[in-house]
């Protein structure tokens, strides 16, 4: 045991020697620890791969149908894509593994057939709900880290992807009572989503047990009553998928599309006020259209109009009025 | 004299305005004036401050669906059925200037009087002519002199233009008058008695017959054109002796003290493509169905197709009284019953009957 002058002469190793309990609780800090567990859990679950299994990968499509030999727990589409040509590389969103939709960056777990699905296919359905959802939660990264310090975000939900709605959104709890932004804040969030596609960020998967998710997003009220609902949906009984872009993490079911550099001229456009069991969130909406492709400035002012109007996604529902955390949950 | 004409041209380009106001430009009468020509008269590029019309087109690989969807919701954006924003209509008093008319020339014309004079006509089209905004007197840019203190202006446009192939900052200055974006715009001094509500339709019949109008355009471009044809110079003879001086200048200078060529000397140069404006033109004939205006002589400036801008006449013999002052501040066409032709009542109408027998 140190005599405290013998402590106190000893240089100071790390800046902030709180422990993560006692801090205030702000988005920074809870969105650091939630990227930090991510990386834990991924690199538990890579060391559990000890051998490296072959597995063969069944490619149809252009330029050419080809077998690929790839490796099993590990390669993932975009490597097989990486494989076979660049366009083929860049322009895909998801792919459809023995005819199940699959994120890009998702690993294969066995022998299988493989196609690329794109924006500009005859019927892009699959790759559009992709889209449409990885806004969403693109928009949600937004939320968690536009907002200043003293104002800790918690974010809600957002119902399911509905292209024909008109508008992506996502249900936020700011806790302030009135929120009306001006044109140019929502220009600034509309900047913000730009930056974030920008920064081409992959989408990475993981699916985690459902008591890790719960670690992970114990400070947020809404995702620790979702997080056991969302288990008991899933095919083995106790595990969630779990999505990260740069150092946001989302809890998630449906794909994404392959990084978020996919996304092409975005706007944010409303925020309507919504009650739900005697908490007020608020719905921000935004539209969003695919890299590459081109509108004139009229055409798209239609579909910014449109989007304005209150989206009819599901509200969420079953919110019980637990009290706001003032301070950040234990580890 | 010739000086502060030079600042009176600096001072309207510097006023913002598209066209500048008939009285700070070119007389009634061209007198030579040497300092002129150190004043562009032509601009190959547009102002600076003046947003670009056109943007740049790339295929949008629209489904047809899109594209005719795109077109109703045009066609309903424009087309509403609610009246025009009524704001108060002024009533006409002495010195009341109200907004004038973006025509296009179509043609010229013989028109005969009852006596049988003929004259020629040129035919104005008025197409589609709305007023987009207006400029209360104290957000101009003014003159310091009183009179121009207390006008305002009209900013009026013409023709539409399909908003998807603007450039959006152009589609912003027609956004808060909700009007279709216009392919010409003009702007028009007016007394504030004379404002109109931005969608304000104007037609034809806001000039009438036996009226007069000043009409301004830019005059046909004739290229870089040698002294007789420019400046009317009588040449040389074609022979007795002449060497290789049969359409050329001649003389440039007097010498002695002046030992230079002094500023505004007549040469060859650019020829047309000016501003020009014509006073006193009497308006013979309206239609009101085609907004078709008959105004007097061959000679408006312009070819056919081009634009014009139509004012009432500031000519001290053609000032307004109460008796005959034209509409003010239009004339509003939705609301009134009108015929379609209005003749002045000294032109010959090829449809009534000229020659009538008494019965014996």
């Amino acid at each position: 045991m140190l005599t405290s002058r013998v402590a106190a002469a000893l240089p100071r190793l790390l800046p902030c020697t709180r422990p993560y309990h006692k801090q205030a609780l702000t988005n920074t800090i809870v969105k650091k620890k939630r990227s930090q567990l991510f990386t834990q859990e991924a690199q538990r679950q890579a060391a559990l791969i000890t051998d490296v299994e072959k597995i063969e990968v069944q490619y149809d499509g252009q330029p050419k149908n080809c077998t690929l030999i790839m490796n099993k727990g590990m390669s993932t589409p975009y490597n097989c894509a990486q494989h076979i040509n660049q366009m083929i590389m860049e322009r895909s969103v998801l792919a459809e593994v023995d005819g199940q939709v699959w994120d890009m960056h998702r690993p294969l777990e066995d022998s299988c057939t493989l196609r690329f699905l794109h924006f500009r296919q005859s019927d892009p359905y699959y790759a559009n709900k992709a889209f449409w959802r990885s806004a969403s939660v693109m928009l949600g990264a937004l939320l968690e880290s536009s907002f200043k310090d003293n104002l800790y975000v918690e974010l809600c939900s957002y119902p399911s992807p509905n292209v024909r709605s008109g508008s992506f959104v996502y249900d936020v709890d700011i806790k302030i009572p009135e929120w009306e932004p001006t044109k140019e804040e929502l220009r600034t969030l509309s900047g913000e989503m730009v930056k974030l596609s920008l920064a081409a960020h992959r989408f990475e998967r993981l699916e985690v047990d459902a008591s890790v998710a719960l670690k992970m997003f114990a400070d947020n009220r809404f995702k620790t009553q979702q997080i056991p609902q969302m288990a008991a949906q899933s095919t083995s009984g106790n595990t969630v998928v779990v999505y990260r872009i740069g150092d946001f993490v989302e809890v998630s079911r449906g794909p994404m599309m392959a990084d978020t550099s996919h996304l092409g001229k975005v706007s944010i456009v409303a925020v309507h006020p919504i009650e739900s069991n005697e908490v007020q969130l608020f719905r921000v909406q935004g539209v969003a259209l695919p890299r590459g492709f081109l509108l004139n400035h009229f055409a798209y002012g239609v579909l910014e109009k449109r989007a304005q109007q209150m989206n009819s996604g599901r509200l969420p529902l079953n919110i019980s009025s637990t009290k706001p955390q003032t301070q950040a949950s234990t580890l | 004299m010739a000086l502060s004409r030079l600042k009176c041209i600096t001072h309207a380009m510097k006023n913002l305005s598209l066209l500048s106001h008939p009285d700070l430009r070119a007389p009634v009468c061209m007198n030579q004036v040497r300092a002129m020509s150190r004043v562009k008269r032509r601009h190959t590029v547009p102002p600076f401050w003046l947003p670009k019309t056109t943007r740049a087109m790339y295929p949008e690989h629209m489904t047809p669906e899109n594209e005719i969807f795109l077109k109703d919701v045009i066609e309903e954006k424009y087309s509403s059925p609610l009246k025009a924003d009524c704001w108060e209509r002024g009533t006409w008093v002495k010195n009341s200037m109200r907004c004038g008319l973006i025509g296009r020339k179509i043609g010229i014309y013989p028109m005969w009087t009852k006596d049988g004079t003929r004259l020629l006509t040129t035919l104005l089209q008025v197409s589609d002519n709305q007023v987009i905004k207006y400029i209360k007197p104290e957000d101009m840019v003014q003159d310091k002199r009183k009179r121009y203190r207390e006008l305002g202006a009209l900013v009026v446009g013409a023709d539409p233009i399909d908003p998807r192939i603007i450039t959006k900052e152009y589609y912003s200055v027609f956004s808060e008058a909700g009007v279709m974006p216009k392919k010409k715009m003009s702007k028009f001094l007016i007394t504030p008695n004379a404002k109109l509500a931005p969608g304000t339709p104007l037609y034809a019949s806001h000039f009438q017959p036996g009226h007069y109008v000043d009409i301004a355009g830019i005059t046909i471009d004739r290229g870089f054109q040698g002294v007789m044809k420019r400046w009317g110079f009588k040449g040389m003879p074609a022979s007795h002796g002449v060497t290789k001086s049969h359409r050329r200048g001649g003389n440039i200078g007097s010498g002695g003290d002046k030992a230079r060529v002094l500023l505004g000397t007549k040469m060859p140069g650019n020829m047309g493509r000016e501003r020009r404006i014509l006073r006193g033109l009497k308006v013979w004939r309206v239609n009101t169905q085609h907004n078709v205006i008959w105004v007097h002589g061959p000679a408006v400036p312009g070819g056919v197709g081009s634009y014009v801008y139509i004012y009432d006449s500031i000519l001290p013999d053609h000032r307004h009284t109460q008796e005959n002052h034209p509409p003010f501040p239009t004339f509003f066409q939705d609301e009134e019953e009108i015929e379609e032709e209005l003749y002045d009542k000294e032109l010959h109408t090829f449809r009534e009957p000229s020659v009538q027998f008494a019965e014996k």
